[in-house]
């Protein structure tokens, strides 16, 4: 009995232990110190701390954590903070693979099995014709999700109709309560450089385009990534090349893997130094072009 | 001396007769037939799905023999349908088709089919131009949709609709992301059992195009037609809206014709109104859409004005085959597992793969040949589950045996005869 006791207790000892949240470093801005047994030191990303450690954030800085290789969390006003208390913020549901494997299973195993021969109603939701109706703003589905970090860059739209103004929108993610920043613009593009100052590095937002006077549901997410994430993407990015690259086809290279990123901006850059740096390749040139024409680029 | 090649064949072919015939007529044979049909109407009868467990049934649940003969066996017209043409009507708004449909109008088609969507207003002064066209083309079809959700109001017709104006739905019978195959032509109007049903898109356009096909159509009195998609998209003439306005066209490919107004995408990554068929090349796992929905309605009034529609077999037919198949074939495992226990295996195998090669290719081929559907599903089954079933059947005969001396040619364990 003894024994099992003793089982029990170093259990959930290992237990307790295991519930000690591990937090790293993923990316800061401005002055940012991170306090660890009396002993205060210069934030730097990569930086694994424990329950204990503190993080002080000067006037104007930020700091975005991942705690527990799980959930990743921004800190974006100065001031002192025990990470102990951003236990929230690193649950983990340990049960929801399992949980919707079971949801999935469950949902699977009652789906009504009929088919369109059979029932006719149900199976009516495809309609073989385009809409003429209430939305009349198209947007190129390469623009879904943009990551940016700084640069020239577009957010563009087509119009079906004829029309003088436009209303672009830019909401916090998953709140469409909060506009961020609101323009009347003629053109069927507005430049993330004009409004990238009411934006946080770090944070996501949502956008939309619209006719002005009719509505719009249609969302797309645009992430304005820090510096420090993109720097150490494209360090990433860099490091992949072959041993004797030249200059114009690490650009060229870079261009390409920044557009698969959806990082356009930066991808512009790089397809422009590309074409800067071997005028004479044909390659270069008409993909810059195309890059340009498709994103609507002047 | 040698036998003659006659001789040969013959001995071969009475000894596989002597192979299929011995337990044929047994009564073990039709038993244990009849436990695969139970086996198959008790797990077909459990209201609950298993087959998002099978990789291959996910990966082929949208999959059908007959993909294959219009995707790889050039079950297809080549040749242009001269009687449609469609017109791309590119990002044209309101006031735009209404030019457009102004100027196709002026080189005489015999009718024309506006393939978009108009619900509720918009501009005030582009739906007033839109309106005046509508109303000056008597041979124009606009489209309105089906919406079953909305039970107070499904029909959602189109917002420029006059009475003189021909309007269809234009909703396709298919899951979500799936390949359209089959066309319902008419849906009964459910909130007045006294009024006319709702026409499709298509039969629209073809009750002014051509009287007797519509007759036809109406007289099959189907629910659901499988569409005979004969062409690809590439073989309906297709011109661009921006030229007919530009003046760039003349009227050969318009007049006396059937006009499409409807969306084509500038290359194949614009899957804008674009549906999966069996024409796709790649006819199954993951691929992207390949016809235009405007081409789908072509192709359903290719099938009408032809009177090419495929004509399924009845579901008896279907089962009968099944029963037929399914007991010749347990007649061959039977003698298998008896006689030549130690092939019997091999054998079952490789039956099995030449039944399914055979009957996939008899599907295929009255498919191609007459444009009958047969349902080889059933009989793949049958065949499928005969093997595993000879094993439940042997210790249900075994024990039959024992409790009320059922007679049974399954002795070989020592309870038998």
């Amino acid at each position: 009995m003894k024994k099992i006791r003793l089982l029990v207790l170093s259990s959930c000892l290992g237990l307790l232990a295991n519930a000690q949240n591990n937090f790293m470093l993923y990316s800061f801005k401005g002055n940012v110190t991170i306090l660890e047994q009396a002993v205060e030191s210069k934030a730097r990303v990569g930086k694994i701390m424990n329950n204990s450690a503190m993080v002080k954030i000067a006037a104007g800085g930020l700091v975005t954590l991942v705690c527990n290789e799980a959930a990743m969390f921004t800190i974006s006003k100065p001031g002192t903070y025990p990470l102990h208390k951003f236990a929230d913020s690193c649950k983990v549901n340990h049960s929801s693979f399992t949980s919707n494997y079971i949801k999935y299973i469950w949902s699977q195993m009652t789906k009504s099995s009929g088919s369109p021969g059979s029932n006719r109603k149900a199976y009516m939701n495809t309609v073989g014709a385009v809409s003429r109706g209430i939305n009349n703003i198209w947007i190129d589905p390469r623009l879904d999700t943009v990551n940016y970090s700084g640069g020239a860059f577009p957010l563009s739209w087509k119009s079906y109709t004829e029309a003088n103004e436009f209303v672009f929108y830019l909401y916090p993610a998953g709140n469409r309560n909060t506009v961020v920043y609101m323009a009347t613009v003629s053109k069927l593009k507005i430049p993330i450089s004009g409004f990238a100052a009411k934006m946080t590095a770090g944070e996501s937002y949502e956008w939309i385009a619209a006719i002005k006077g009719e509505e719009n549901e249609e969302r797309k997410v645009l992430n304005y990534v820090s510096k420090e994430t993109f720097n150490s993407l494209l360090e990433t990015i860099k490091n992949q090349g072959a041993p004797f690259e030249a200059p114009a086809e690490q650009a060229y290279r870079t261009g390409f893997m920044l557009e698969d990123a959806h990082y356009l901006a930066e991808a512009y850059e790089y397809y422009s130094k590309a074409t800067l740096l071997d005028p004479a390749n044909a390659l270069y040139r008409s993909t810059l072009m195309s890059f340009k024409k498709d994103y609507e680029i002047k | 001396m040698k036998k003659p090649l006659h001789q040969h064949i013959g001995h071969h072919a009475r000894r596989v007769g002597r192979h299929v015939t011995k337990y044929l007529y047994k009564r073990d044979t039709l038993f244990s037939t009849v436990w695969v049909f139970v086996f198959i109407i008790v797990l077909g009868s459990i209201p609950v799905n298993f087959y998002f467990l099978n990789p291959l049934k996910l990966a082929l649940k949208d999959f059908d023999f007959h993909d294959m003969a219009h995707a790889k066996l050039h079950v297809y017209e080549d040749r242009f349908d001269r009687r449609i043409t469609i017109v791309n009507i590119g990002m044209a708004d309101r006031e735009q088709l209404a030019a457009l449909i102004d100027k196709t109008a002026e080189m005489k088609p015999r009718v024309m089919g506006l393939d978009v969507l108009l619900e509720g207003p918009k501009d005030p002064y582009k739906d007033s131009v839109l309106a005046a066209t509508v109303s000056r083309c008597a041979n124009l079809v606009l489209a309105s949709r089906l919406e079953w959700k909305d039970e107070k109001d499904p029909y959602k017709e189109n917002f420029f609709r006059t009475p003189g104006t021909g309007e269809g739905y234009a909703n396709m019978l298919a899951e979500d992301i799936a390949t359209v195959r089959l066309w319902a032509p008419f849906f009964e109007n459910e909130k007045d059992s006294h009024a006319k049903p709702y026409k499709s898109f298509a039969s629209s356009i073809l009750e002014k195009y051509d009287s007797t096909a519509f007759k036809r159509l109406v007289k099959r009195n189907k629910e659901t037609e499988t569409i005979n998609y004969s062409r690809r998209q590439d073989r309906y003439y297709q011109l661009e809206g921006e030229s007919i306005l530009a003046g760039l066209e003349n009227d050969s490919l318009i007049r006396d014709r059937i006009i499409l107004f409807g969306y084509i995408g500038a290359d194949e990554s614009d899957i804008l109104d674009k549906k999966f068929t069996p024409m796709n090349k790649k006819y199954y796992g993951k691929s992207i859409p390949d016809m235009n929905g405007v081409a789908v309605h072509a192709n359903m009034l290719s099938m009408a004005l032809d009177n090419h529609f495929i004509r399924k077999m009845p579901g008896w037919f279907n089962w009968l085959l099944a029963i037929l198949i399914g007991w010749i074939h347990m007649a061959i495992f039977i003698k298998y597992y008896i006689d030549h226990h130690i092939w019997f295996h091999l054998v079952a195998k490789i039956a099995q793969l030449l039944s399914a090669i055979f009957f996939v290719y008899l599907d295929i081929w009255l498919y191609e040949k007459y444009r009958v559907k047969l349902d080889m599903k059933m009989t793949l089954i049958v065949i499928v589950m005969a093997v595993d079933v000879i094993y439940f059947y042997e210790a249900w005969a075994t024990w039959m045996h024992r409790r009320f001396k059922y007679r049974t040619v399954f002795g070989h364990h020592g309870t038998g005869h």
